[in-house]
């Protein structure tokens, strides 16, 4: 059962991450459970990439030929993180406009085509 | 080793749970900081320096300034704004 | 559609969906004891081949050097999104008060605030510069330290208070940084078609392991990116704080 934990956790914070965004009443708050979902599958990719008994693939004090994991998936992550937090910027600035332009946040009471 | 990335993963959903559930979005800003150092701390048990630098940087400090600058105009933007002790 | 529906919908996949997601999780590879054969290779053939010795970096800047190409692409596309959308509706008059709340007292900033931010805003940006400047050595990069820089830039508001702040902050030089670095990616990998090569290929000497400069073209590569996301994070705070500001005039 422990060996199932990490995908178990990934799947409950995309989970919850998408009860967020259904259950919100407000924007701000659905562009934070966007980023919960997010970081379910930084946990995922990492999760994947592991290795027991392992270190970091940095060679600089360790000669380069000891077990190391795997650097291909911390490479997608890591810019991945980066251009998640310019892209929760832009959703931001919508919702800076939204309410100038309607003067409320709230998915229930801004349909579309009203 | 297995103990730290077993009490980790099951903070990381607990995190994970309480972003969700601060509605209010002030509130919000601190759980996603939080959230932010309780991914780094996992990152660094899984043997991924690189990953918990970005995941710092950017998790504890660049997104709940966003946030909270975002708030921020939002609440000085209004025609009528609201007065002290209103949310 | 109203939201009683929405969340029986939302409950109703969730449903449909939790036998299936449980086996695939039974199913997964056990976690840290399968076998990674691309990552095994890569971690033996950074050192030797390209003399560096941060792998992750390799992978990033030159195995995978396309992909972050694209990654940076979508950086420089969404703040140019998110400055759009915020300087468009603002218009050219530009004042440097902040906006208050009325009723609301504005406490004078404290000695101990401009003090430390002044003292430590500095020797942030420089260490941000160190994390940029060791890609290939240890662990850090252009995303790392950009975001280090910007967060450097940022703690100097705190402490300086809009007016000054808005001082320091030339609005240009961070646009030239923004759009010059997404330029000079692009251009770092034309540059091996002109020798030749393939795009993006390493055909700069290697340097010696261990080296800050190692790694041939990945120096070059990891500054544009530093620029781009530094510059990128900047403009995004700056203007989001420009919306803060008081107008001149009413309406």
């Amino acid at each position: 059962m422990t060996a199932l934990l990490p995908w178990l956790v990934a799947a409950w914070l995309a989970a919850i991450g998408l009860y967020g965004v259904v259950t919100s009443r407000n924007y701000v708050h659905l562009i934070g459970c966007l980023t919960v979902f997010q970081s379910a599958t930084y946990v995922l990719l990492l999760c994947v990439g592991y290795k027991w008994n392992a270190g970091p693939p940095i060679f600089y004090s360790h000669p380069p030929g000891t077990p190391a994991v795997d650097p291909v998936v911390q490479a997608l992550v890591l810019t991945d993180i980066v251009v998640g937090a310019t892209v929760a910027a832009l959703l931001l600035a919508m919702c800076v406009q939204l309410h100038k332009r309607k003067g409320t946040l709230d998915p229930e009471t801004l349909r579309p085509l009203r | 080793m297995t103990v730290l990335i077993w009490i980790l993963l099951l903070l990381t959903a607990a995190a994970g749970a309480g972003i969700v559930f601060s509605r209010e979005p002030r509130q919000q800003v601190l759980a996603i900081a939080g959230n932010g150092l309780v991914l780094t701390l996992l990152f660094t048990a899984l043997q991924a320096p690189d990953v918990a630098f970005s995941e710092l940087a950017v998790g504890t400090v660049a997104l709940p300034l966003l946030f909270l600058v975002a708030l921020t105009s939002i609440r000085t933007d209004r025609k009528d704004p609201p007065r002290v002790g209103q949310p | 559609m109203s939201a009683a529906w929405r969340k029986a919908l939302f409950g109703l996949g969730l449903l449909l969906l939790l036998a299936p997601v449980v086996g695939v999780a039974f199913h997964m590879p056990s976690f840290g004891d399968h076998p990674l054969p691309y990552g095994d290779a890569i971690n033996e053939g950074a050192p030797r081949d390209r003399h560096v010795s941060n792998a992750v970096s390799a992978v990033n800047f030159d195995y995978r050097g396309f992909d972050t190409l694209g990654e940076e692409f979508m950086l420089v596309t969404a703040v140019t999104g998110a400055v759009f959308l915020l300087r468009g509706s603002r218009g050219e008059a530009v004042t440097s008060k902040p906006g208050t709340l009325p009723n609301r007292p504005i406490a004078a900033r404290s000695d101990a605030v401009w003090l430390i931010s002044r003292l430590s805003g500095p020797f942030l940006m420089m260490f941000g510069l160190y994390v940029v400047l060791h890609a290939t050595v240890t662990p850090g990069g252009g995303f790392q330290g950009g975001v280090i820089i910007a967060s450097g830039l940022l703690l100097l508001f705190l402490g300086e208070g809009y007016r000054g702040w808005r001082h320091i902050m030339h609005s240009t030089l961070l646009d030239i940084l923004e759009g010059g670095g997404a330029l000079l990616f692009a251009l770092a990998g034309l540059a091996p078609m002109l020798l030749g090569a393939s795009y993006m290929q390493n055909v700069l000497p290697l340097g010696t392991f261990r080296d800050m400069l190692s790694g041939g073209l990945m120096p070059v590569v990891n500054a544009a990116v530093a620029f781009a996301v530094l510059a990128g994070f900047s403009m995004v705070f700056l203007e989001f704080l420009e919306e803060t500001r008081q107008p001149d005039k009413q309406g």
